[in-house]
């Protein structure tokens, strides 16, 4: 038996703590560059800046390098380059929000190594597939308790506990995901193959499909309750993709779109803000003093922004209604121009390209339908909401992942960034790259078993 | 599982890629017209937000330059007119929510730094800070300029002086005038409330009645009819009219008369410097509806003027066709009444055509541009615009002009200084009908010295009052030009 080759996992590590670096040093410089550009100084604290930056990236790092050390190395570096813009681009447009998503980004970074930490074997999360559909009904009633959710913007999707607010359904996303994988991963091919015969067509057993018709129902018909389309969108979408990946049949493929082109003909003659959603989509321009002046607002800073864009800090972002948060993209298209906005996308790509890369990899049906639900969430949601702001889709309001202001957001895609990586972390174990040793539980746990075994009772 | 995750990842990029080739869409392809968007302020914050070069007069006194704003205020630079009244109708003005006028609007793209030239240039100053401003050097003489304004007081009116040879225009004066300065507040909506007040305010002080507005010329027209009939033969110094006191044109019963009624004729000396009526009725009937409004036509009346400031005025004569079944309006049209309307800066070039053989300059008023190192980006060429009569014409003219001054109805009032002798024709445009109150309109045009002509001139004082409508053209506008060209002939 030859000894094992370690050095691809170490070298994915090395790459990682490189690009990170990268990310922060971007970060600091166009923090730099936006303060120049809007009051002409050098941030007086930029040293600090740089310093706590730094410390808190390489503290993410180290957690992954100690935690899931063959974890793929570029989910990481990406997601903190998409923090760091974003976080530029809020500094840029308010001060006081810039503290607020720094407290975030902390406890965001802390979410990641809390959750690298506990879960330490994704595999065992399937069991709890049931916990996570009784959290995921429970997040997504949160908002609708009167006295504790609120409304803001004509959408009920607020929590208000104590001091802070925060939006059950970001985290509502994250445990759909987990029963659906775990659900799936069981009896996806149950469902795939059917068992009953109807008519010319084998159709599952109801009682295998239910649960998760359920599960859809029950999301979407809160979200359309909550008037919050874009998260209603996102959970379809997510849903009939996990089917599809699970049952390999295109006939539920087929199912989904029709099932969605259903809901979206309902939901356009059903209620007003979707007509209007439509219509401002087709046609801004004509509504601009109304409904329509956020769109054309965006339209006008991507197109100042053009090639290369204004220059951070010498743009008009704060024209554009709530740019700090579902119209971010906006303000960076506007500011860095086509190709700061393409690198947006391209981060994007990466992190979809990543995260299907590790779908890819795990031969467990859990895993493979984690992965690719957690993706699809974050690559659905910054198409969802990019279209809606650069006019491919209806706009429905929804946070840009690790860009937009946002605290739930945050917290709920560095869990997803820290899941993705656990699940990549698992398969390298698997294949060998990393040695596969005990998890710290593990040996803790073997370690009472054996002091109960040389203490019998 | 694996092929479908591959599938739903070409799904998921092709998504992407439509995002980004809909990103090209608005950022390159639509970038024009969404910049161009009447509701997009973006650009004008921007240019707003940067300093602007100046405008000065061609003897160097700054009139429009861009200061530092008070700390707190919203913008960081600051549009400043030194004695923004007297030069408004040249600058305009710069304002963030009411654009741009004038120079401030022509000369926008030299003044803010952004011609193909001043950016090759401003690419080594990029670097150290330097600004790519450029500056405008107007043909307007401050000496001349403040004349004008001195010598026309409060009455309403305007006083332009030309460059005879050139077409530089050296003074362009109108009272009312108003001081841009009010207008580049930090508080967009007093500066539209400014505006509306000035909009409606008697006299029209936003306009520049100089060049943007039009009067009846009285019998300064009388140089037209005259240029045309010596061009065609009609009538010559040997020329002799009837002393009459009245004449019946064709198609009316309403006959022509002379200023107050008066027996008037003689040689065409005599009716030019007395200024009779009834010779230049006949001759403008004699040339006919064709022949006269085509030589208007040569002096560029009907058509806007081409001067190098925004929305100049048309002055207008009339159509031969109309003109056929009017022939009593040809007759009062031939000197200066009826339908006949002329820009006080066209009446100062029809002036200065005379004095320059007939050849008529383009006017302009932007002399040259700089950039911010003081080099030459471009300075305007003279070049002619009108041939309105021969050469020999103009002599006959300038004769004519010369015996106004010396003996005729400019004797009184149009005698410069150190003898130096000026041509002029006056005119009283008479604007109420029989029977109403007197008002007219009061005018000079005419050029100095004779022998070597340097500038020309045009007054008119507006009948908006009894002192003007009582008043004839040679008394009350007369010193006016008088004044103003005694400054000009020592510049």
């Amino acid at each position: 038996m030859t000894t094992p080759d370690y050095s691809i996992a170490h070298r994915r590590r090395s790459i990682e703590l490189g690009l990170v670096i990268a990310a922060g040093v971007i970060t600091a410089g166009a923090y730099t560059l936006a303060s120049l550009g809007k009051n002409s100084v050098i941030p007086p604290r930029i040293l600090p800046f740089l310093g706590v930056l730094l410390a808190v990236l390489l503290a993410a790092h180290v957690a992954v390098r100690r935690l899931a050390h063959g974890a793929d190395s570029t989910l990481l570096p990406i997601a903190v380059f998409l923090n760091g813009l974003g976080y530029v681009m809020i500094a840029r447009l308010s001060e006081r929000l810039a503290g607020l998503q720094t407290t975030w980004t902390f406890i965001a970074i802390a979410t990641f190594v809390v959750v690298l930490l506990f879960v330490e074997r994704v595999n065992d999360l399937a069991r709890y597939q049931w916990h996570f559909f009784g959290a995921a009904a429970l997040l997504l009633l949160l908002p609708m308790v009167p006295g504790l959710g609120f409304s803001s913007g004509g959408a009920r999707i607020w929590v208000n506990l104590g001091p802070i607010n925060f939006q059950p359904g970001e985290f509502a996303k994250l445990a759909l995901a987990l029963f659906f994988a775990g659900y799936l991963s069981e009896r996806g091919s149950l469902i795939a193959r059917g068992t009953r015969q109807w008519g010319r067509f084998t159709v599952p057993e109801p009682r295998d499909l239910l649960p998760l018709v359920g599960a859809w129902a029950f999301s979407v018909v809160v979200m359309v309750g909550q008037r919050d389309l874009g998260s209603s969108l996102l959970f379809f979408t997510l849903f009939v993709v996990m089917v599809w990946v699970a049952t390999e049949r295109a006939g539920y493929l087929a199912l989904g779109f029709a099932l969605f082109a259903g809901a979206c003909f309902a939901a356009y003659h059903l209620f007003d803000h979707v007509q209007t959603r439509v219509a401002i989509w087709l046609d801004p321009w004509s509504r601009y003093d109304g409904k329509g002046y956020q769109l054309a607002q965006a339209m006008f800073a991507l197109g100042s922004g053009g090639t290369t864009g204004t220059g951070l800090g010498l743009g008009d972002p704060t024209r554009i209604p709530e740019a700090k948060n579902d119209f971010i993209f906006a303000a960076i298209g506007e500011e860095l121009g086509l190709f700061g906005a393409t690198a947006i996308l391209l981060a994007f790509v990466v992190i979809i390209g990543a995260g299907l890369r590790t779908a890819l990899r795990t031969q467990r049906p859990f895993e493979k339908l984690l992965a690719t639900g957690l993706t699809t969430i974050l690559g659905v949601q910054a198409f969802i909401i990019i279209g809606g702001v650069i006019r491919v889709v209806p706009l429905t309001g929804i946070t840009l992942p690790f860009v937009s202001y946002g605290g739930s957001s945050l917290v709920a895609n560095y869990a997803i960034l820290a899941l993705l990586i656990r699940t990549s972390d698992a398969s390298a174990r698997r294949l060998g790259e990393i040695p596969d040793r005990p998890t710290i539980r593990e040996r803790w746990e073997a370690r009472r078993a054996r002091r109960h075994e040389r203490a019998p009772s | 599982m694996n092929q479908r995750i591959r599938r739903l990842a070409i799904a998921l990029l092709a998504l992407y890629a439509i995002l980004f080739v809909q990103l090209n869409i608005i950022q390159v392809g639509r970038k024009a017209t969404l910049d161009a968007d009447a509701r997009n302020t973006r650009l004008t914050v921007r240019t707003f937000n940067d300093p602007r070069g100046e405008i000065t007069t061609i003897d160097g006194t700054v009139i429009a330059e861009s200061v530092r704003s008070d700390p707190g205020s919203e913008h960081p630079w600051k549009r400043v007119y030194s004695d923004g009244e007297l030069y408004a109708h040249v600058t305009g003005y710069y304002t963030f929510a009411y654009g741009a006028t004038q120079i401030e609007r022509v000369a926008n793209d030299v003044l803010a730094g952004r011609t193909a030239e001043q950016q090759v240039n401003g690419l080594a100053s990029l670097f150290d800070g330097g600004n790519t401003t450029g500056t405008v050097v107007t043909t307007i003489d401050s000496k001349i300029q403040s004349a004008a304004r001195r010598a026309l007081g409060e009455r309403e009116g305007s006083v332009v002086v030309v460059d005879v040879r050139t077409g530089a225009v050296k003074a362009l004066w109108s009272f009312p005038s108003f001081d841009p300065n009010f207008l580049t507040t930090d508080d967009d909506d007093l500066a539209g409330d400014i505006i509306r007040y000035l909009n409606e305010a008697p006299g029209d002080p936003l306009l520049a009645n100089a060049y943007q507005q039009r009067y009846m010329p009285g019998s300064t027209f009388k140089i037209i009819t005259t240029a045309a009939a010596l061009d065609a033969g009609i009538i010559g110094l040997d020329s002799v009219f009837a002393e009459e006191s009245e004449f019946l044109p064709p198609q009316t019963t309403d006959p022509i008369t002379n200023y107050k009624n008066k027996v008037c004729g003689g040689d065409l000396i005599e009716v030019f410097r007395r200024s009779c009526n009834t010779p230049f009725a006949r001759t403008a009937l004699e040339l006919g509806p064709e022949k006269l409004t085509a030589a208007t036509q040569r002096f560029g009346i009907g058509e806007s003027l081409p001067f190098d400031l925004p929305r100049s005025a048309a002055s207008t004569f009339g159509t031969s066709d109309f003109f056929e079944d009017n022939l009593p309006l040809l007759a009062i049209g031939g000197f200066g009444q009826g339908n006949t309307q002329m820009v006080p800066l066209h009446m100062a070039l029809v002036a200065a055509s005379v004095a320059n053989g007939g050849a008529m300059m383009k006017p302009y008023v932007i002399d040259s541009t700089r950039d911010h190192d003081g080099r030459l980006l471009d300075r305007t060429r003279p070049s002619v615009w009108k041939q309105t009569m021969t050469p020999e014409s103009s002599k006959i003219l300038t004769q004519l002009m010369t015996e106004v001054v010396k003996n005729g109805t400019a004797s009184c009032c149009f005698q410069l200084a150190n003898g130096v002798q000026a041509a002029a024709k006056t005119g009283t445009a008479q604007l109420n009908g029989p029977g109403e109150p007197e008002r007219s309109h009061a005018w000079i045009v005419g050029f100095a010295p004779v022998d070597a002509p340097r500038y020309a001139i045009a007054v008119m004082l507006k009948g908006t009052n009894a002192e003007i409508s009582e008043g004839t053209g040679g008394r009350l506008a007369g010193p006016v030009a008088e004044a103003v060209m005694d400054v000009a002939l020592t510049r």
